[in-house]
C-alpha cells in the first residue's frame, strides 16, 4: 500500500514528528530548571550578584523553551484519543490515569509556580521565590517521572492481563513499579540534566571565545563541568543497565539495536557489529564491520555468553522491528555521543586541576571551548536517538507482546491524517526556525549585567495601583 | 457494589465537569483577551493585554491538559470516541493554541510584531471558536455503534446548530476577557473594555436564547428530558435566573463597577454550565453511552481518586496563590527586566 493512503503508516509518522519535536524542549527545561535552583540557591547562600544574573539570564531561554513546550505537548496528549482511540479504550485504566497523575501532579505544578519564578522577582519574599523555583523543577522532573512510568508500562506491561481486548489492571503498584520503569526514569533523568549542562556550558564556551564577560560566563561553565563529573559516567553506567533489560524483556529491539540475524548460542563467544548496512528483504546485513568476541564483553563483560542472544530471525518477519537500520545506527549514535561528552568532562576535569579555568587563562583553551560549543547540540541528538531505539525497537507492539500498533490505530480516512500530518509538519518547521532564530536573539544579547538585585524589601518590578485607585483620564500615551 | 460503582462514576463525571468548568472560566477570559486583542489600536495596548495574562495562561491552559488526562483515565471510551470524532475540531483548537502560545514569547523578543500580534489574536479566535463547534456536537450528539465506537463521517460536527453553539461561546469568551480586563485596567483602555462587555453580554444573552429554544425543538432526546415533570421547573428556573444575571451585570457596568462584572459573569458562565451538564447527564457520548457504559474499572476510579483527588484543593491554594500575588492593575512596563 502506498504510505499516502496507509492510516497506519501516517499515524505512526504524526506521532513520530509530534514526539520528537516536542521532546526538543522539555528535555532543556527540565534539566535547566534543576539547574536554575542550583544558582538561586549559591545566590541566596554568597550574596553575589553574578548568581542572581545568572538567574534571570538562564530563565530567558527557559520560558522560551517551556512556552514551545507546552505548546507542542498538546498534540501529543490529545492524539492518543484522535489516532488511536482503540488504543486508548484498551489500556485507558491505567495509561490514562498516569497521564492524569502527570497533569495534576507534575505539570500543574510547574505552570503554577512558573507565574512566581519568572515574574515575582520583588513582588514575593525572596524565600517564597526560592521555594516556588524548586517547585517548579520539581514538577518538571516529577512530569519526568510519571511520562517514563507510562512509557515503561507500555514496554513491559505488569500489574494485570488482557481480557477481551481490554487491559483489566488488578495490581496498580506493580504497574507503575514495572520492570522497565526504574531505570528508564533514571536514565530520562540523567538525559535531561545532562543535556541541560552541556547546552549551558556550550553556550557559556561561546561567550568567553566572543571576549564577552569571561569570567561570569566562566562560572556556569564550571557549574556545568562539576555536575557532569557525576552525571555522564553514570548515565554510561544506567544505559548499560537500560541495554541488559532490553536484552531481559524485549529480544527483538536487542536484536534490531545489534542487527543481529542470527542467534548466537550461550557458552560461545559472539562478534559485535561496529557499522553495517542491515537487509531487510534478505534478512542479514549486506556489509560489516564487527569486532570479534566484542559481544559477550559488551553485555556481560566476559567473553562467552551465559545466555543465548536471539537473532532477528527467530521471529516471523510480522513480529520484528522493520526499520533494523534506524534503530541500528540510532542506538550508535545515542551511545556514542554519551561516550563523547564523558570524555569532554574527563578532559575539562584535567585542564581545570591543572589551572586552566582561571579567569586569566580560560579564555586561551580555545580548542576545548570550541569543543564544548560543538557539544552542545550533542544532548539532543542522543535523546531523540534513544526515543527511536526505544519506540521504534518495540514494533509492531504498542503495548509489548500485547497489542500490536495496527489494532490500536483510529477509523480515520488517510487523506485526513495526512492533512494534518502536513499541517504540524509546516508548523513545528515554522516554530522551530523560529526558536532558533529567537534563542540566538537572546543569546547574541546576553546577559543584563546591571540587573539591579533586590533585596529583602524591595520596589516591585510593575508598577501597581491600589483598587481604589481614581482612573487617570489623561491619553494613555501621556500615562507612562 | 453497584451502588458504589454508580457512586465512582458519578464522582468522576463531577471531577471531569469541574476541570472542565475551570477551564473555560480561566483560559476562557484567556482567550477572550486574546479575541479582544485583534481590535486594539496599538501596540501599547496589545502590550498591556498580553501582560495581563504572562503569569497566568500556561497556568490556565493547564487545565486543559488535566482534563485530558483525567478523561482519559476515567472514561476511556468517551476520550477515544469523542477525539475521534472531532479529530478536525480538536486539531484545528491545537493549532489555534499552539500559535496563540508562542506568540506570548516570539512577540516579546521579536521586531517587527504583525506577525505575532495576529497569531496571538486569529490563534485565540480559533480556538475559541473550534472548541464551540466541538462543544456544539458533544451536545447533539454522536454517531456510534453498541460498542460505543465512532461510525459517523468526519464531518459531522459542522452544521449550523454547531456553529450557533460555536458563535455563542465566542462572545462568552469575549464578554469574561472584556471583565477581566475592567478588573486589570485603567483610564481609557478600560473604558473601552466597558463597551466590548456591554456589547458581548447582549450578543451571548441572544445566542444563549437562541440556543434554548433551538434545544427542545431540534432534539426529541432532549425535549423529552426538558418537559419531564418535575425537572422542568428547574429547567425554566436556569433561563430565568440567566436573565437576572445579564441584568445585574448591565447595571454594573453602567455604574462602572470594577469587580463585580467579572463576578456576574463567572456567575453565568456556572449557570449555563450546571444547565448544559444536566441536560446531558447521564450522558458522555450522547445520545447512546452514558457515563456508567464509559467509565473505567472502579479499581482505576479509586487509584485516580487517591492521586488526583486530594491534589484538587492543594491545585486550586497556589493556583488562586498566583492570582494574589498578582493582583492589581497592568502598566505598560513588561514584567521582564
Amino acid at each position: 500500500m502506498a504510505i499516502w493512503a496507509d492510516t497506519v503508516a501516517l499515524s505512526r509518522m504524526q506521532f513520530a514528528l509530534t514526539a520528537i519535536f516536542h521532546m526538543l524542549w522539555p528535555v532543556l527545561t527540565t534539566g535547566m530548571a534543576i539547574y536554575l535552583v542550583v544558582v538561586e540557591g549559591l545566590w541566596l547562600r554568597t550574596k553575589n550578584p553574578d548568581y542572581y544574573r545568572h538567574a534571570r539570564f538562564w530563565s530567558k531561554l527557559y520560558v522560551l523553551n517551556f512556552g514551545i513546550g507546552v505548546a507542542s505537548g498538546l498534540p501529543m496528549e490529545f492524539q492518543f484519543g484522535t489516532n488511536w482511540a482503540p488504543f486508548s479504550e484498551a489500556v485507558g485504566d491505567f495509561f490514562g490515569s498516569i497521564l492524569g497523575f502527570e497533569g495534576a501532579m507534575a505539570f500543574m505544578l510547574e505552570a503554577g509556580f512558573l507565574g512566581i519564578m519568572l515574574f515575582g522577582w520583588g513582588r514575593v519574599h525572596p524565600v517564597i521565590h526560592y521555594f516556588s523555583t524548586i517547585m517548579v523543577a520539581f514538577g518538571a522532573n516529577l512530569s519526568t517521572f510519571w511520562i517514563l512510568v507510562a512509557n515503561s508500562w507500555l514496554q513491559t506491561p505488569a500489574g494485570g492481563e488482557l481480557v477481551n481486548g481490554k487491559f483489566i489492571v488488578d495490581d496498580y503498584f506493580q504497574a507503575i513499579l514495572n520492570p522497565f520503569m526504574f531505570i528508564s526514569v533514571s536514565h530520562m533523568f540523567f538525559a535531561t540534566l545532562e543535556t541541560s549542562l552541556f547546552v549551558i556550558g556550550g553556550i557559556s564556551a561561546w561567550y568567553i571565545l566572543n571576549h564577552r564577560h569571561p569570567e561570569f560566563f566562566a562560572r556556569s561553565l564550571k557549574i556545568a563541568v562539576a555536575v557532569a563529573i557525576a552525571v555522564t559516567p553514570l548515565q554510561i553506567y544506567i544505559g548499560h543497565l537500560s541495554a541488559e533489560q532490553v536484552a531481559h524483556y524485549q529480544p527483538t529491539k536487542l536484536a534490531a539495536m545489534e542487527a543481529k540475524w542470527e542467534t548466537s548460542p550461550a557458552g560461545q563467544p559472539a562478534d559485535w557489529s561496529l557499522v553495517a548496512l542491515p537487509n531487510n528483504k534478505l534478512e542479514r546485513n549486506d556489509w560489516e564491520i564487527s569486532i570479534p568476541n566484542g559481544l559477550g564483553y559488551i553485555l556481560e563483560f566476559k567473553k562467552n555468553l551465559s545466555e543465548p542472544v536471539l537473532g532477528l530471525k527467530e521471529w516471523q518477519p510480522d513480529d520484528r522491528p522493520e526499520m533494523v537500520g534506524l534503530v541500528y545506527y540510532s542506538f550508535r549514535i545515542m551511545s556514542g555521543i554519551g561516550f563523547f561528552l564523558a570524555g569532554l568532562m574527563g578532559v575539562s576535569v584535567i585542564q581545570w586541576l591543572r589551572g586552566k579555568f582561571a579567569p586569566e587563562a580560560i579564555a586561551h583553551q580555545k580548542w576545548l571551548l570550541r569543543t564544548w560549543l560543538l557539544a552542545a547540540p550533542l544532548g539532543y541528538i542522543a535523546v531523540e536517538s534513544g526515543w527511536i531505539v526505544r519506540c521504534v525497537g518495540r514494533q509492531p507492539w504498542v503495548v509489548y507482546g500485547q497489542i500490536r500498533t495496527a489494532e490500536g490505530v483510529s477509523n480515520l480516512p488517510a487523506s485526513e491524517v495526512l492533512t494534518s500530518l502536513l499541517v504540524f509538519a509546516a508548523v513545528y518547521t515554522t516554530l522551530f526556525i523560529c526558536a532558533l532564530f529567537f534563542g540566538s536573539r537572546i543569546i547574541r544579547q546576553g546577559p543584563n549585567l546591571e540587573l539591579p538585585v533586590p533585596g529583602i524589601e524591595n520596589q516591585p518590578a510593575v508598577e501597581t495601583e491600589p483598587a481604589k485607585f481614581i482612573p487617570d483620564q489623561r491619553p494613555i500615551e501621556a500615562q507612562q | 457494589m453497584e451502588n458504589l460503582e454508580h457512586f465512582l462514576t458519578q464522582v468522576w463525571f463531577v471531577i471531569l465537569a469541574l476541570f472542565l468548568f475551570l477551564y473555560v472560566m480561566l483560559d476562557g477570559f484567556d482567550l477572550g483577551v486574546g479575541i479582544l486583542s485583534l481590535t486594539s489600536s496599538d501596540e501599547e495596548r496589545r502590550s498591556i493585554l498580553m501582560t495581563s495574562l504572562g503569569n497566568v495562561w500556561d497556568a490556565n491552559e493547564t487545565w486543559l491538559v488535566l482534563m485530558g488526562g483525567a478523561l482519559f483515565g476515567a472514561f476511556p471510551l468517551a476520550y477515544g470516541t469523542i477525539l475521534n470524532a472531532l479529530y478536525i475540531p480538536i486539531f484545528g483548537m491545537i493549532f489555534g493554541l499552539i500559535f496563540r502560545a508562542v506568540a506570548f514569547e516570539f512577540r516579546e523578543h521579536s521586531t517587527n510584531k504583525v506577525f505575532w500580534n495576529l497569531a496571538f489574536g486569529v490563534g485565540s479566535f480559533t480556538a475559541a471558536l473550534f472548541q464551540g463547534f466541538a462543544l456544539g456536537s458533544v451536545l447533539e450528539g454522536i454517531a456510534v455503534d453498541e460498542a460505543g465506537h465512532f461510525v459517523g463521517s468526519i464531518w459531522d460536527w459542522l452544521d449550523w446548530r454547531s456553529l450557533l453553539v460555536a458563535l455563542t461561546l465566542i462572545q462568552g469568551y469575549v464578554l469574561i476577557g472584556s471583565t477581566y480586563l475592567i478588573l486589570k485596567t485603567d483610564g481609557e483602555l478600560q473604558n473601552t473594555h466597558y463597551r466590548t462587555a456591554k456589547l458581548a453580554a447582549i450578543t451571548t444573552l441572544i445566542g444563549a436564547v437562541l440556543i434554548t429554544i433551538v434545544t427542545p425543538v431540534v432534539y426529541e432526546n432532549a425535549r423529552a428530558k426538558l418537559f419531564h415533570q418535575p425537572e422542568v421547573y428547574i429547567f425554566a428556573l436556569i433561563p430565568a435566573l440567566g436573565i437576572v444575571l445579564v441584568g445585574l451585570l448591565l447595571r454594573s457596568l453602567n455604574r462602572k463597577a470594577e469587580v463585580t462584572p467579572l463576578i456576574w459573569t463567572i456567575l453565568l458562565f456556572l449557570l449555563t454550565f450546571v444547565g448544559l451538564g444536566l441536560v446531558v447527564f447521564p450522558y458522555i457520548i450522547p445520545p447512546d453511552i452514558t457515563i456508567y457504559q464509559a467509565a473505567a474499572a472502579p479499581s482505576a476510579l479509586v487509584f485516580m481518586i487517591i492521586f488526583i483527588g486530594f491534589l484538587i484543593p492543594i491545585m486550586l491554594f497556589y493556583n488562586i496563590y498566583n492570582y494574589i500575588v498578582f493582583r492589581g492593575k497592568v502598566s505598560g512596563v513588561h514584567y521582564t527586566e
